[in-house]
């Protein structure tokens, strides 16, 4: 059954933004409202790393156990998704998220105190798939197009993967045997659990030089 | 990412609460249990006209293959060593 | 134990992963944190409330919701050199997606922010663009239609020419017109009757093209981004590509992890460096110091490739002794401030590992000395036997997407499509391909001035300033058109202010011309008209990228609000001038570039006869293959094309039956002889290995076949593979062809054209075929590539200081050039400049270089009037060395005053970071709309502004020019930085 991952590969990411724009233009995100970030770590000096980040989709996510409402709810491909009509706009999950997923628009469709809004794999929401509501509410609906998303299919280097966890860990081995190194990738520990993916080696402690 | 620090913190304090409070936080909802709307499976569309996707209408696994094949646009391996 | 069923146990992996990852990078703090944080008064809240969810509404259904009718148009990101391409989903004529091409072998799907958000270009709520024709009128911009416009506009060009000539007018064209466009400009300026034309390429790699091609034949990138996974070591000497070409490092990256050693030089440790095995600080200004110093250790350790040098290099011999004798590793340390270790490395690096690559951008050519700097890169690839294979040469990235394609047969001062010249011999065959009468085309131009290279755009101003009698044409410029170029990409910015006040019209052509627009108003109450231009995603054309490949834009959407094609105006626009038929080549009952309807039912020259007359005339560059129906095969069938070649292994195009089999991707020019021949284009120039009809080749002979009694040609043995001539040969033409026995292969058609023609001239494409297909050499000759280029002002490339220095010391040892009494038509300083500033450094002692954002492209008006990129980059900043920052009192994100010896100042945000090292500081250059200290709002048209605005920094930088091309300097000038107060 195919699980639905995000894996961003630090040894490829050029803090380029690609994945950023084709989130906001494939599902019109409003200004303000960041499904998906490119963050760097040890800026302007050796050891720079970058990696986008968004919502990781977790396997046991920590957004769905705080809810007060339970609107979140995950697919049988292993996205978290969330209902807007229910969604109190609270924050909680905010709060909760490691990953600083959860945005709150502030104007627009859902007044100034707007609803949570966050990455959704591409898949849309509770409605209609393909529809113009679901569109307008949560985005395009990749996924019921036989697509992927869009940030991780635009990425200029193909750092950013997302897929199948079974396949984009193939591509990301691959990768791996060719370095001889580099393991220690961003979103491993969250899509496999503690571990190294193949045959890599011991990845060292924080950011490598 | 002083927030995330915040979060990270944030995080690990509801993971103590968790720890020690097992019981029901919310008293109107079941804990757990999505409430809202139920949601379509993205293989029970037709596939797309504009792009190159074939699956089965509402059957699981050739959309999962699907998926599988399209996966590879990330990969430029593949492509570099498709021939 | 997940957290839904409310387990107790340990963190989760994500925890633990975040809290390393969040402590890690409290450490540092990158651009875009450091942007949140710096409390815009440009507020995103009061953005959002412009730029709402409810453009969504505007798209008014899913892709696929019934009864819209969906077409997908293939085209290409308009952003930069790779050639990125798209697949535009158009939805009831409004462009509503925007899907990645996995098939395309140049970019394989992937794009960077610019890339992914082209799409925004068809949105039509809220866009920042000129939506009418405009007109200056009491100091503010009024709506005007396209005929008054038209009419008068005409009439003050015709007044003007009247009163001073012809020259009195300069057309700045564009680098993002696609081929046919910026041809069609070469030529409407050619029958207007002047060679005062120029664009993007003279700031950008004016020095590249004329370095280049003088030393071995071809001024263009030797190879593809591609071929780069073929290489074992990559040299980036002046190129920032994770910035400025994101999709180039997919290959780069991909080469890396299957061994190829990365090495970035640059006085910024750049997000390219942060990607690379081994990174080089040295001191903005002296790579010559560096190069050599690299050379040093490689003749010393004899690492050089002899053999090589030996049968296709000449005077190689005096570059080694100007290495061995001036460039010993204390005076390299000395110049650079580079450790002798780095130098010896980097030497050891490119020798262990070949074949391999420089890579350079504006960072080598952005010099008073460029010309000399790229020069050298060049020596340096070929003393390691780097150029003319696979995984090897000089890889030098070009800017726009299609400055490429506009340098090869765009608008140039200096030459005519092809790199003609704009000798009589080139006018007449030009005249003969455009189908125009050469006496009437004649008596166009100014007596005399038709041979005369024109003015270049980076210097424009001193044409409209200098004294009369110190320029070398009848009268100043009074007019300029500004036809897709920005205005603050050119240095010297309060000059150019100056002339603009001097003008007598100023009409600027583009989808975003409020750069101009806001800087003409603020020193003008009237004199200016703006023309909305539609982009390349509302025509359809070619476009050449930087690795030669030339790929065919479908047009995606109708030209949106008022704008028109830039080639329907500029028919439109020689039809009141009085030489519409001269443009599209109607005479004598024959007529080259066909009408067709365009917007509104209006005719507009055809974009594809354009590219068939293109096909006609430029043999010189084997722009002659590549016919349109060729090029559009080549963008069906992406997917038959490999990647690490570029090469089709086979395939048939489905809708024309094209056999697409051994052909390159985009048929990368040299493609020669007409279409029928068949030349599959050339991946890697001057590649001996392969045969001329697999797209091999050997150096140019274009310098005479000897000097002081030494042969230029290459030695016995060294051709391209299966040739019938072994040895070195020269250029072909009809005399060598008969001594040859060759002129026989010709056929009767073919003899009576080629009759006192060489392969450059000759119509038929006979000489070509013969000499390619029939004999297996190449129609240019086989000559060595020349190390020392005498006829250039410094044949052995010389280091000289940048005229604002901040080592006085060095301007001593390493003085500039002599002023030049006419250059380009215009006295040119060099001594005089470097002398009066000579310590500046002590006033000024910061060097002040700039340089490529990744979210936006060239001036920036396009990019920073899209609320996706705008968003992720709000201010313009300098980044300055916490050393530097500290000693004067200055915070991360606070304002600061830069003033440079122009006597200008801006204001940008410090941003603190070790980037740049202590004695330099860096700004993009993207940024316009603020003027020293002043937000220039109030003297945009309406709406036409961009979203985000800034100072732009070619408002502080500083007077030089190269010796050769007149290339700005921009990467070295001296600055000071002190609190905003």
């Amino acid at each position: 059954m195919a699980r639905m991952k995000f894996l961003c590969d630090a040894e490829r990411c050029i803090e380029c933004n690609g994945c950023v724009t084709a989130c906001k233009s494939e599902h019109e995100v409003p200004w303000g409202v960041n499904r998906r970030r490119v963050v760097t770590i040890n800026d302007g000096v050796p050891g720079e790393k970058s990696i986008s980040v968004a919502c990781m989709h977790c396997s046991d996510a920590p957004c769905m156990a705080v809810c007060p409402v339970d609107c979140f709810y995950r697919t049988d491909d292993g996205v978290v998704l969330h209902d807007k009509d229910l969604c109190i706009g609270c924050g909680y999950c905010f709060y909760a998220c490691p990953f600083g997923a959860p945005q709150f628009p502030q104007a627009g469709a859902f007044g100034l105190r707007g609803k949570m809004d966050k990455c959704t794999f591409c898949n849309g929401g509770p409605e209609e798939d393909r529809s113009a509501v679901e569109f307008q509410k949560y985005g395009r609906n990749r996924l019921a197009e036989g697509k992927l998303p869009a940030c991780a299919e635009m990425c200029s280097t193909k750092a950013l993967l997302g897929g199948d966890g079974d396949v984009i860990a193939d591509i990301y081995r691959e990768r791996v045997f060719k370095r001889g190194k580099g393991s220690e990738v961003w979103g491993w520990g969250t899509a496999y659990g503690p571990g190294k993916p193949g045959a890599a080696p011991a990845p060292a402690a924080g950011a490598k030089s | 990412m002083r927030r995330l620090i915040a979060v990270a913190a944030v995080v690990s304090a509801i993971l103590g609460l968790a720890a020690c409070g097992e019981s029901e936080q919310v008293i109107v909802y079941k804990q757990g249990k999505y409430q809202g709307k139920p949601d379509g499976k993205p293989w029970e569309g037709e596939p797309l006209l504009v792009t190159d996707a074939k699956w089965t209408k509402g059957d699981k696994a050739s959309w999962e293959e699907r998926i599988k094949q399209r996966n590879q646009g990330q990969n430029e391996y593949k492509r570099i060593y498709q021939q | 134990m997940l957290l839904t069923r409310k387990a107790s146990s340990q963190a989760s992996p994500q925890l633990r992963l975040s809290r390393g990852v969040a402590g890690a990078m409290a450490k540092t703090i990158d651009r875009r944190a450091f942007l949140k944080r710096s409390g815009l008064g440009f507020g995103a809240g009061a953005v959002a409330a412009q730029l709402p969810f409810n453009i969504i509404e505007r798209a008014e259904a899913a892709a696929d919701a019934p009864g819209g009718k969906i077409e997908v148009k293939r085209t290409v990101c308009t952003h930069c050199s790779v050639g990125c391409a798209i697949d535009a989903v158009v939805q009831n004529g409004v462009w509503v997606r925007q899907e990645p091409v996995f098939d395309s072998p140049l970019n394989l799907g992937a794009h960077c922010a610019k890339g992914a958000s082209v799409r925004e270009h068809g949105i039509t709520h809220d866009s920042h663009r000129l939506k009418e024709p405009m007109k200056l009128e009491g100091g503010k911009w009024k709506a005007i239609g396209w005929d008054q416009a038209y009419t008068e506009i005409s009439d003050k060009l015709q007044k003007i020419k009247k009163e001073s000539g012809p020259d009195a007018l300069f057309v700045v064209g564009s680098s993002k017109h696609n081929n046919e466009q910026a041809y069609l400009l070469r030529k409407w300026v050619s029958l207007w009757g002047t060679n005062n034309c120029d664009h993007q390429a003279r700031i950008c790699h004016s020095t590249t093209v004329a370095g280049v091609a003088n030393t071995w034949g071809y001024g263009a990138m030797t190879n593809s981004y591609n071929d780069e996974q073929n290489s074992k070591s990559l040299l980036f000497l002046g190129s920032n590509a994770a910035e400025a070409h994101p999709v180039s490092m997919l290959h780069t990256l991909h080469a890396k992890e299957n061994g190829c050693k990365v090495i970035v030089a640059d006085p910024r440790f750049t997000r390219t460096a942060a990607r690379a095995d081994k990174y080089v600080r040295f001191r903005s200004g002296t790579d010559i110091p560096l190069i050599f110093g690299v050379l040093h250790h490689i003749f010393k350790n004899g690492w050089e490739d002899k053999e090589y040098i030996k049968a296709r290099v000449h005077g190689m011999d005096k570059i080694k002794e100007e290495v061995m004798s001036k460039w010993t590793p204390d005076k390299v340390t000395e110049a650079t401030g580079t450790p002798e270790a780095d130098v010896y490395e980097m030497a050891k690096i490119l020798a262990e590992n070949r074949p391999g690559f420089i890579i350079w951008a504006m960072g080598q050519t952005q010099h008073t000395n460029g010309n000399a700097i790229v020069r050298a890169s060049c020596i340096l690839m070929l003393a390691l036997g780097n150029v003319g294979r696979s995984g090897g040469g000089a890889n030098i990235y070009r800017g726009h997407d299609n400055v490429q394609g506009a340098t090869d047969v765009g608008p140039n001062p200096d030459s005519l499509p092809g790199y003609y010249g704009i000798i009589p011999g080139a006018w007449a065959h030009w005249a003969r391909v455009w189908n125009v009468d050469l006496k009437w085309l004649q008596g166009q131009f100014a007596p005399g001035m038709m041979t005369k290279p024109g003015i270049t755009v980076s210097r424009w101003i001193d044409a409209v300033m200098e004294k009369n009698e110190a320029i070398d044409q009848d009268s100043n410029l009074r007019a300029m058109i500004y036809w897709g170029h920005a205005p603050n990409s050119q240095s010297r910015g309060p000059e150019m202010l100056e002339a603009m006040k001097k003008m007598d019209l100023m009409v600027v052509i583009d989808p975003y011309p409020s750069a101009t627009a806001a800087m003409f108003a603020m020193a003008r109450k009237d004199g200016a008209y703006l023309l909305p231009a539609a982009t390349q995603f509302e025509c359809s054309g070619s476009a050449t990228a930087s690795n030669r490949s030339i790929q065919w834009r479908e047009k995606v959407i109708d030209p949106v609000f008022n704008s028109r094609t830039d080639h329907m105006i500029m028919y439109q626009l020689a039809g009141k001038l009085g030489f519409a038929e001269q443009l599209v080549g109607k005479k004598d009952g024959k007529q080259t570039i066909k009408l067709v309807k365009g917007k509104g039912g209006m005719d507009e020259p055809n974009v594809e006869d354009i590219l068939r007359e293109i096909n006609a005339g430029t043999w010189t560059i084997g722009y002659t293959g590549q016919s349109p129906e060729r090029l559009q095969a080549h963008m069906r069938n992406m997917h038959v094309f490999d990647v690490k070649t570029l090469r089709a292994k086979g395939g048939k195009d489905a809708k024309t039956g094209y056999d697409l089999t051994g052909d390159y991707f985009g048929l990368p020019w040299p493609c020669y002889g007409n279409a029928a021949l068949k030349h599959p284009g050339t991946p890697n120039l001057y590649d001996p290995s392969k045969h001329v009809m697999d797209g091999g080749g050997n150096f140019r002979a274009n310098f005479g076949v000897e000097r002081d009694g030494v042969s230029l040609l290459a030695e016995d043995g060294s051709h391209s593979k299966g040739a019938d001539i072994t040895t070195g040969y020269p250029e072909f033409d009809h005399v060598l062809m008969k001594k040859l026995g060759w002129w026989d292969d010709l056929t009767d058609e073919e003899k009576k054209e080629a009759e006192g023609k060489n392969w450059k001239t000759d119509l038929s494409g006979g000489i070509q075929r013969v000499v390619l297909k029939v004999h297996g050499c190449h129609p240019f000759g086989n000559a060595k590539a020349r190390a020392v280029v005498w006829n250039f002002p410094d044949g052995v490339p010389l280091h000289r200081e940048p005229l604002f220095s901040p080592r006085a010391d060095m301007i001593d040892k390493y003085p500039t050039h002599d002023d030049v009494k006419t250059l380009w038509r215009l006295p040119t300083l060099f001594k005089t400049v470097q002398q009066k500033y000579k310590d500046a450094g002590k006033q000024f002692p910061l060097v002040l270089t700039s340089g490529r954002l990744v979210e936006y492209e060239g001036g920036g008006e396009e990019t920073r009037s899209n609320p996706w990129l705008a968003e992720l980059m709000q201010d313009n900043f300098v980044e300055i060395n916490p050393k530097a920052a500290a000693d004067r009192g200055i915070r991360n994100g606070e304002y600061v005053w830069v003033s440079s010896p122009s006597g200008a100042k801006l204001k940008v945000k410090a941003m603190v970071t070790e980037r740049v090292g202590a004695d330099t500081v860096f700004i993009p250059f993207h940024f316009s709309g603020w003027w020293q200290g002043q937000d220039m709002l109030p003297y945009y048209p309406d709406g036409a502004a961009p979203i985000v605005r800034g100072e732009a920094v070619n408002t502080a930088t500083t007077y030089g020019y190269d010796r050769v091309t007149l290339m700005q300097e921009t990467k070295t000038t001296l600055c000071q930085v002190a609190k905003f107060v």
